[in-house]
């Protein structure tokens, strides 16, 4: 298990767990589908952050989340 | 009967809503652009019986139990107040994630029509989706539609299926996922979500084909990795806003602004010699320079609005503003903002009204109400007209002023927030995360559209306030408090210079400590509009734009001797008018998204504060380097700046004293 934030370009993980003390964050991720057993694709980073594709669609998430989120 | 659109953000609700109802409501391809529901009547020519149908357009959510207020909106409408047939949009490039929302909306009991939406787009990245077996599995209509198109939309056929299924009365069968029904805790909701998205999945491998699957990279991120690049993305930001302002200022704006001006000035001549010699002076001057000259000054500049507003629609309509948020959230993030707050900055370039409604996005309330308070720091549309006029009056047109003035206003929010983070002491994080819409080829009609119903509400502002202010000062300027004309060689004994005089005082540290100038930045709280219209009416100058060449303000040698003061107290007072508080509007705006009295007036404090600290270093340093001295009244003016700094300084001290005892009281609890 480790961060989402270590974790490579281009390959599909699957998502662990949601590290974070903030319960709204961790159920607003379950509503996109990023949740324990879901796939997580890191597509790039870019400024400081990252984009991520889950389902079939992209986000930008700050470096914070993607050291929450355990893959 | 009543229906109400619901769905994912940016699956299209607005621009469906805009189809079947005929109206022109923002639009933007990106989440969040709605923040309040809208009602509206379903449009004639798809209502050929004239049913009762009221369209009620939510703001977008992705699931029932509510993460941001707006979504909460939709859910508690969509509880509390039954709508007889729901409308679920749903984004046909984004099955997988959409229809979670859809199994919630099924179960409420409330007949459900899925517009599967962007329907154009399905072929387009060669997907296939069996749109029977979808409508099979949930047990509700399906329609292929594509809102954004004029044609063959697919909205005659969906609002045929919404009266039929309104009217038969029957309830929406849920789809069969066990273990939804029985949820009371909270670890069984959980268990239930679950199972819906288990039952998503199913339903989505039996309909959908996906040609090329979603984590590939594909040619949009390939783009992405330059467009929001870490150092390239600034640049490039940058530049397109420069192109953005050289476009409409010194290329197509001028242009359209001289045929335009033609037409003020012909009006200005025809009722000139309508009203010949015999008319009182003092009626032909109110009716000529007060409210033709004033509202003229202003409205000439309407054509350099819309050009500017349209570059912005179809920069908006392109998918590119979600990347500035990421370019500049880091930004952002150390001052303790994110990218969320961009969003309300972004829309309030246009109006600062929406730009602080939209504030609403953002949960944690130090970011909401901090953001409230500088989103009106950008250049919103009533400030063009005052960019572009000491543009072409002191800079010769240069687009760097209105470049350089939206950068500024940026940096000068970064700043501030940085300052109110101090004062507030409140360093708690929040996470940032964004759907990034895909690119998209601006639709140039849309464009239009957005610019029409922009320049509609600028023309209805400059016939209501901006003339009714343009006549009370031409009135105010025209007597003294005798109540007796003002003599021609005696302007500053009107009752106008007696009431500005005393606060021009305060202004000569900025550099333009003259009476007109104190009158134009008080009518600008009403509407900034007035700032223009308030200083041709003082100066008497009918129209700034000249006809005669092809320059936006023409003569501007001319003008510039006319207000007497230097380039450099000129730039120092466009600073100062769009740092000083926004119109009274934006600031009622400010009021209801902050909800607390003492943030509204610690805002328009700081507002104040900075407007004046800023225009005095625009001020006493551009006159040393163009001078060698400082300027007038400069020991006033440092005075006055270093009393707002140790006001500024104390609150922060205090803030970061308070943040100690508090984390203390933390420490204890653990």
């Amino acid at each position: 298990m480790m961060a989402l934030s270590k974790a490579m370009l281009n390959t599909t993980y699957t998502v662990n767990c949601v590290n974070t003390d903030y319960e709204d964050i961790r159920e607003f991720l379950f509503t996109l589908g990023c949740y324990p057993g879901e796939k997580i694709t890191i597509i790039s980073k870019l400024a400081s952050n990252y984009i991520i594709n889950i389902k079939d669609s992209r986000y930008s998430i700050d470096e914070d989340l993607a050291d929450a989120i355990m893959v | 009967m009543k229906i109400a659109l619901a769905g994912n953000p940016n699956s299209g609700k607005t621009t469906l809503f805009n189809a079947i109802t005929g109206k022109i409501e923002h639009v933007g391809n990106w989440s969040g652009v709605t923040v309040e529901k809208k009602e509206g009547d379903v449009k004639q020519s798809l209502n050929p019986r004239n049913e009762d149908l009221v369209v009620v357009d939510l703001p977008g959510a992705y699931s029932m139990s509510p993460y941001t207020s707006e979504e909460s909106i939709t859910r508690d409408f969509v509880q509390n107040e039954n709508p007889d047939v729901i409308i679920n949009i749903v984004d046909s490039t984004n099955l997988s994630r959409s229809l979670f929302f859809t199994t919630q909306l099924l179960e409420l009991g409330i007949p459900v029509i899925i517009a599967l939406n962007k329907s154009d787009l399905i072929d387009k990245k060669g997907n296939t989706i069996d749109v029977p077996a979808l409508s099979d599995a949930l047990k509700c209509p399906v329609i292929l539609t594509s809102a954004t198109k004029s044609s063959d939309n697919g909205m005659p056929k969906l609002i045929d299926a919404v009266i039929t299924l309104g009217k038969s009365n029957k309830k929406q069968i849920p789809p069969n996922i066990s273990g939804v029904k029985k949820a009371s805790t909270k670890e069984d909701f959980e268990k239930a979500d679950k199972k819906r998205y288990a039952f998503v999945n199913n339903v989505v491998t039996e309909v959908e084909r996906r040609k090329v699957s979603s984590e590939k990279q594909t040619l949009q991120d390939q783009v992405d990795r330059i467009i929001a690049h870490k150092w390239l993305g600034i640049p490039i930001f940058a530049a397109i806003i420069w192109l953005v302002f050289s476009i409409s200022q010194s290329w197509v704006g001028p242009l359209l602004a001289d045929t335009f001006v033609g037409w003020i000035d012909m009006l200005y001549e025809g009722i000139a010699s309508l009203l010949g010699e015999d008319v009182n002076p003092v009626v032909a001057a109110l009716l000529l320079d007060g409210i033709i000259g004033g509202v003229g000054a202003v409205v000439g500049f309407l054509p350099l609005i819309m050009v500017l507003f349209f570059c912005l629609a179809l920069l908006e309509d392109s998918g590119y503003m979600a990347r500035v948020a990421i370019v500049l959230d880091r930004f952002f993030k150390k001052v303790g903002l994110s990218g969320r707050s961009i969003i309300p900055m972004i829309i309030g370039t246009g109006c600062g009204i929406p730009g602080v409604m939209a504030t609403r996005t953002i949960k944690n309330e130090r970011q909401r109400r901090t953001t409230a308070m500088l989103t009106p720091f950008m250049p919103c549309g009533a400030k063009l007209p005052i960019i572009a006029l000491f543009a072409g009056v002191f800079f010769g047109d240069n687009s760097w002023v209105g470049t350089s003035m939206y950068f500024l206003g940026i940096a000068v929010i970064i700043i501030s927030a940085l300052i109110i983070r101090k004062i507030t002491g409140d360093y708690s994080k929040s996470y940032f995360i964004m759907e990034l819409p895909e690119y998209r080829l601006p639709s140039l009609k849309r464009a239009a559209i957005s610019v029409l119903m922009r320049a509609k509400a600028f023309i209805i502002k400059a016939g209501t306030i901006i003339l009714v202010c343009n006549a009370v000062v031409q009135i105010l300027q025209s007597f003294n408090w005798q109540l007796q004309v003002v003599a021609e060689n005696a302007p500053e004994t009107s009752i106008l210079a007696s009431i500005a005089s005393p606060l021009a005082v305060l202004f000569i540290p900025l550099g333009f400590g003259l009476w007109q100038f104190a009158a134009a930045a008080v009518t600008g709280f009403i509407a900034k509009e007035n700032v223009v219209g308030t200083l041709a009416v003082c100066f008497s100058i009918t129209n700034f734009i000249d006809v005669e060449e092809l320059a936006l303000v023409g003569g501007s040698t001319e003008v510039s001797t006319i207000f007497g003061i230097s380039a450099v107290a000129g730039l120092a007072y466009l600073v100062f008018n769009l740092f000083t508080p926004p119109c009274f509007a934006a600031i009622g705006a400010m009021n209801s998204e902050m909800e607390s009295r003492k943030w509204l007036l610690g805002a328009v404090g700081f507002q104040l504060g900075m407007g004046y600290t800023l225009a005095f270093f625009v001020y006493q340093i551009g006159t040393l380097i163009t001078t060698g001295t400082v300027g007038s009244g400069f020991i006033g003016g440092l005075i006055a700046v270093a009393l707002i700094a140790a006001c500024v300084g104390y609150l922060m001290r205090k803030g970061s004293k308070g943040n100690e005892i508090s984390a203390g009281m933390r420490s204890v609890k653990v």
